[in-house]
């Protein structure tokens, strides 16, 4: 069953990524070998060094940590964290826990995905922003919240959305 | 670094807590930044930035900068505390770069305080605060403690806040820390340990509230040599972040829980799964365990006492269900995050198969003070079974939101309120959700419940992790148990069929409830459900899904109810139901946004022709209505509400009014209407409008109602009145005044204006419609109500409308709160009395009057003292002298939400007045038979209607509406009364007939449509009032109107939110 999948004709690995991309999923790789239970941080690390975990990438880890393919590809889809299309430049996380909520953060949200023009989970076609939902940012005391990168926004207003995409090129 | 043994810790704690001490050489001044998540999200980075930037200029070296963590008060961030040698500590809250740098120079530098700026003196705990007097300067600000959101709280896990850096270990120790750990390692053994734990009756914090204790026993007991410690830091509960703060702010505290838990247990490894939402959570912990490792304080021999523990981080990855206990060892062993069935409980097989603990934060946050302090200590705090303190994140629609600690047992209104400031922007509480998706909301009926685990639960709900969301009448608790449901349905790990298959099915139902499409029945299925999925799904979320729902069920069931059957979504929030907020919040569904358009493209013809569609008094409406619209106007989240009300009026005042043409008789039934006011009146127009012959009866020699006898004429000028009114009549209703409904054994007389009977009246008509309104007074039972000079407020509104000269005292007393009260108030004063003042019996906040109208009051002189209530009247030969009244004080919530004013024992006084008008209520008409009507009464006397209608009576062909059926209510609550009635009448009487219902045809205005590209923030226009000395010299209109440039302005502030509903 494996060697079906693994024969796939779809894109390797050695096409969309550098060298040194490949040798830094490696490096990750083979630090947490031995270590039982430590898929997670193998999929966390590799993603914060080259931004996303296509299949081929998966293939990769499962044959570096001797686990099922089937495994990697059933944590992949798990966690919310993990994402299988790269991301946009700048991740926009619009929060939506209780108090966002209660606060009107859906009306962000929408005038978000209006702007954008996309929907939650997607990435704008020049590849600029992705969007996201979370649930609750813990920041609750500046509701409604979102977040642009690392940037915190707090008290927000559907006439302030623009203006602030507009500082990220 | 050395590694430390005991002796060391203290030689570390003194020296750290001798450099805080501030002196006359080295070290004068200290300024902290508090920087937890919230404070850098509203620039404390900059700010402290800013601050070394002017430190360095100054060039000053008896000067520091630290930071702290969070300071618990989310929306006053960015806050610094400032200290001078020898003065009191001083906090500035909402602090900027600009801020910062004045504050330096002048504070810091010369030390003056700025007033304007500062939040409070002194520091929260008790236990390092300046022991000096106040100084000069900052004598009128508030200490901290002073302030009820900081005073009531009791910081036992927050004891640290805003005190240390979390990167720094010493910090920490000089605080106590570690002490405890080496305590339980010296000088306890393992039994000891539980022992003192269980004492202390502490119970999971994370939410089960589990006694921990009776965990960490269980795991003690298990056989094996690998145990693990675990600690849940995966706060995914949206609405809590408890958690979050001690991880960033004082992570050691939950490293040293951590240690002791394993002495208890004999562990020698423990992880910490944090959630990956955390990143400076996650920093902080690893940055932590490094300093501890080094000191020697985690690792191979702690302390030197031979114990060997270790930790880890280890980061989640975005799901929820990882919070759950199996779950969580699941996610940890390199798996989806899928919770296991139990037996085997985790203290016998966990995390590898091995006996595992798995705490809280905030739980293993309170460990290392309850082995320094003892069990005792602990469980002197709290109630007898829910001990201790509990953090809660205060949230949603409340004035002061943050994280608020206090002993378990207090009500839970006193949180909110007290603590939390109340609901901000005159709104009314509706609800509080505990719990997060796994609890309930509890409603204004409960704020008096004390939280604790046994109490909450009672009311279906939990308290859960923490999280407290306030939530004013403008959310819709179907909106918010879809919200829970579609939560949990994206986080439900799948592996059970009732969760994952239950939480999608749920989640249908309920959309299609707020979407318009819910079906009778609906309601019913979603408890079926939620029975069976609570009782099967295999683990806590799955078991608490339906909560939410059958919490907001039990208190809220009119409100799904409003949904399925009327089409109607109270809260004005489900936007399937309406085209605009404003329209759907209106009683009577007015079209606001094609009156604005219309206004603005200066068609005023068409606007009053709109105006009448719906409403037979546009103008009075414009110059008295509640305007509940104004209350859901979008405008409000960006600077201010349109100013509806006013805006109707200007049509009203500036357009014509379209000509009326008598309406032909096409049908035999003749309807009798009892009652010429706004809801007989209505009826009688509709009624007339669809060709029937209908008769209006009155008592009074005027038509009118409560609109010529209880509102005056500086409110309501009677030429717009009796333009109103005769343009129903014109319709060719007619009407006859001065006339009573009897009992036929009172006889009558044939002549015109006298009374007729009821069997004359169920004879003569096809359908009679009781609209007599609550036109008396409810007497007040004290001594000396009948002395000359008490009256009720109705009945001296009514002599003084009816042309007759009332009395009037020269000191008027009046005892109310609501409109009545001021009605009376200010035709006193204009009448002639010297002094007039409204005795309140509660506060401000809790009169029922409209604002505007207690403004203009007292604009007018007329005083109004609070928390008064009047114990009985004296007089001399049978003349009111004065009132005894006494002071009241604020007890328990009742159920409207309001503190229930309670007499302060001993505390009376005398208040003289040769008038008191009483202002406390209506009730309906003594003289009128109800029995012979054939209705059926309520407790208060108010007309009962059959359930599932809007104004039939327990009498066929017998209709009500009005305050006669709701109590005295507003002019446009009668006109939708008058409105539903004239439908329920027709349909009834076609029924009878065995005819089809027909709806009249109405003309189709052409509505123009503009929409601003750019919408800029606009305060609104101020409306004009008449000279305040002038106008109480009589009865003359007060309020002016808008002049045509203001309405245009004004109007041009509509978002016209109808069009955005069609385009979105």
């Amino acid at each position: 069953m494996l060697q079906k999948s693994g024969l796939d004709t779809k894109q390797t690995e050695e096409q969309e990524f550098t060298a040194e991309e490949l040798a830094s999923v490696d490096a990750i790789i083979e630090h947490y070998k031995n270590k039982p239970g430590s898929l997670i941080p193998v999929l966390e690390e590799i993603q914060e060094a080259i931004g996303y975990l296509p299949k081929s990438v998966q293939r990769r880890v499962a044959l570096g940590l001797s686990i099922p393919f089937s495994e990697v590809y059933g944590v992949v889809t798990f966690y919310s964290f993990f994402t299988m299309t790269p991301k946009g430049k700048h991740t926009i996380r619009c929060c939506l826990g209780t108090a966002c909520y209660v606060r009107g953060g859906k009306r962000i949200l929408e005038k978000l995905t209006q702007t954008l023009k996309v929907a939650p989970g997607e990435t704008t076609s020049d590849r600029r922003f992705s969007l996201e939902t979370v649930r609750c940012l813990g920041a609750c005391g500046l509701a409604p919240v979102v977040m642009v990168d690392e940037n915190t926004y707090r008290q927000m207003k559907p006439s302030k959305v623009s203006e602030i995409l507009e500082a990220y090129e | 670094m050395p590694r430390l043994k005991i002796e060391q810790l203290y030689k570390i704690k003194g020296e750290v807590l001798r450099s805080l001490v501030l002196d006359t050489e080295k070290n004068r001044a200290r300024i902290t930044v508090h920087m937890g998540t919230c404070g850098i999200s509203s620039g404390a980075d900059k700010v402290l930035e800013t601050l070394q930037d002017e430190l360095a200029s100054s060039g000053r070296e008896d000067i520091s900068i630290t930071t702290s963590g969070c300071a618990g008060i989310c929306n006053r961030e960015p806050l610094i505390t400032i200290e001078r040698v020898g003065e009191e500590p001083v906090k500035y809250a909402d602090v900027d770069e600009q801020k910062a740098r004045q504050i330096f120079r002048e504070h810091v530098l010369d030390g003056n305080v700025n007033p304007d700026w500062v939040f409070a003196r002194g520091w929260e705990q008790k236990d390092v605060d300046f022991e000096g007097p106040p100084s000069g300067a900052t004598e009128g600000t508030s200490h901290i403690r002073d302030i009820p959101f900081f005073g009531m709280q009791d910081p036992v896990v927050m004891k640290n806040r805003g005190l240390i850096q979390a990167e720094k270990i010493e910090e920490y120790i000089s605080r106590d820390g570690y002490f405890a750990a080496a305590k339980a390692l010296y000088q306890m053994d393992p039994d000891e340990i539980i022992a003192e734990i269980k004492k202390s009756g502490i119970r999971g914090r994370g939410g089960a509230g589990f006694p921990t204790g009776m965990k960490w026993g269980f795991a003690a007991s298990s056989r094996g040599e690998t145990k693990y410690v675990l600690c849940n830091a995966d706060e995914g509960d949206p609405g809590a972040f408890m958690d979050r703060c001690v991880l960033e702010s004082d992570p050691h505290a939950v490293l040293e829980g951590m240690i002791i838990a394993a002495k208890a247990i004999g562990s020698h490894q423990g992880y910490i799964y944090c959630r990956a939402e955390y990143p400076l959570a996650v920093r902080m912990l690893n940055l932590a365990i490094d300093q501890a490792r080094n000191y020697g304080l985690l690792g191979k021999d702690i302390l030197g006492s031979g114990f060997d523990f270790d930790l880890e981080v280890y980061r989640g990855a975005g799901a929820f269900v990882c919070g759950e206990e199996t779950a969580l060892m699941t996610s940890i062993e390199g798996k989806r995050g899928t919770p296991r069935p139990r037996p085997p409980f985790p203290a016998i097989q966990g995390l590898w198969k091995k006996p595992t603990i798995l705490n809280n934060v905030e739980t293993l946050a309170n460990v290392a003070q309850i082995i320094l302090k003892g069990g005792k200590w602990y469980g002197s705090m709290g109630t007898r079974r829910s001990k201790g303190t509990k953090v809660f994140a205060l949230t949603g629609d409340v004035r002061n939101v943050g994280l608020v600690e206090v002993p378990m047992g207090m009500p839970i209104g006193t949180i909110i309120y007290d603590i939390g400031g109340g609901i901000p922007n005159g709104k009314r509480f509706k609800a509080v959700q505990l719990g997060g998706p796994s609890g309930g909301c509890i409603p204004v009926q409960h704020l008096n419940t004390p939280v604790d685990y046994e109490s909450i639960t009672r009311l279906g709900a939990i308290v859960g992790s923490g999280g407290m969301i306030v939530m004013d009448e403008d959310k819709c608790v179907v909106d918010v148990a879809r919200f829970f449901m579609e939560f949990c349905r994206d986080e439900s790990c799948g592996k059970c069929t009732p969760c994952r298959v239950g939480t999608q099915k749920m989640l249908e139902i309920l959309t299609n409830i707020c979407e318009g499409k819910g079906k009778e029945g609906d309601i019913e299925t979603l408890e079926k459900w939620a029975d069976i999925i609570k009782n099967t799904a295999l683990c806590g979320l799955g078991q608490t899904v339906p909560n939410p729902v059958l919490s907001t069920l039990r208190y809220f069931r009119d409100e799904y109810e409003a949904h399925i059957r009327d089409g109607r979504c109270p809260a004005v929030v489900c936007s399937a139901f309406f085209k605009s907020p404003c329209m759907h919040a209106c009683p009577i569904n007015m079209d606001i946004p094609s009156y604005m358009a219309l206004i603005r493209a200066g068609r005023l013809n068409d606007a009053y022709k709109v105006l009448l569609k719906t409403n037979p008094f546009p103008a009075i409406c414009g110059r008295v209505c509640d305007h509940k619209c104004e209350t859901k106007c979008r405008r409000a989240t960006l600077d201010a509400p349109l100013d509806i009300k006013h805006l109707k009026r200007f049509i009203t005042d500036n357009g014509s009014r379209p000509p009326v043409t008598p309406v032909p008789i096409t049908r035999k039934e003749k309807i009798a209407v009892i009652g010429a006011g706004p809801s007989g009146l209505t009826a009688a127009k509709d009624l007339a409008l669809r060709g029937y012959g209908v008769t209006v009866f009155d008592r009074f020699p005027e038509p009118g109602g409560m609109l010529r006898w209880a509102i005056p004429a500086y409110r309501l000028p009677r030429n717009i009145l009796d333009n109103e009114i005769n343009d129903i009549l014109s319709l060719g209703v007619e009407l006859r005044c001065n006339t009573r409904v009897v009992l036929q054994s009172e006889g009558t007389s044939a002549a015109e204006g006298s009374d007729i009977s009821w069997d004359r009246l169920k004879k003569d008509f096809d359908a009679i419609y009781l609209a007599i309104g609550a036109q008396q007074s409810m007497p007040m039972d004290i001594e000396g109500y009948d002395l000359d000079g008490v009256s009720g407020a109705i009945e001296f509104l009514r002599e003084l409308n009816l042309g007759k000269t009332p009395y009037v005292g020269k000191k008027v007393a009046v005892i109310g709160g609501g409109n009545s009260a001021i009605d009376a108030s200010r035709s006193a004063l204009r009448l002639g009395a010297r002094e007039v003042t409204i005795l309140y019996r509660r506060r401000r906040e809790d009169m029922p009057a409209q604002d505007e109208e207690i403004h203009a009051a007292e604009e007018e002189g007329v005083k109004i003292r609070y928390l008064i209530a009047p114990l009985r009247a004296k007089g001399v030969k049978g003349r009111l002298k004065k009132v005894i009244c006494r002071h009241m004080s604020l007890g328990d919530f009742d159920a409207s939400g309001r503190r229930k004013s309670v007499p302060k024992l001993g505390d009376e006084f005398a208040f003289d007045a040769d008038q008191l008008i009483l202002a406390i209520g209506q009730k309906t008409d003594d003289a009128i038979h109800m029995e012979a009507a054939g209705v059926t009464t309520t407790k208060r006397g108010f007309i009962e209607i059959v359930e599932g209608t809007k104004s039939q009576t327990a009498s066929p062909m017998v209709f009500a509406g009005g305050d006669v059926v709701s109590g005295p209510d507003t002019v446009v609550g009668a006109i939708a009364a008058g409105h539903h009635a004239a439908i329920e009448i027709d349909e009834a009487i076609r029924e009878k007939n065995g005819e089809s219902a027909e709806v009249p045809v109405e003309e189709e205005i052409e509505i123009p449509v503009t929409i601003e590209e750019e919408i800029q923030e606009t305060p609104r226009v101020c409306l004009c009032e008449s000279d305040c000395a002038e106008r109480i010299k009589d009865f003359r209109e007060v309020e002016l109107g808008f002049s045509q440039e203001e309405a245009l302005k004004e109007a041009n502030r509509c978002l016209r939110c109808d069009v955005e509903a069609e385009t979105g």
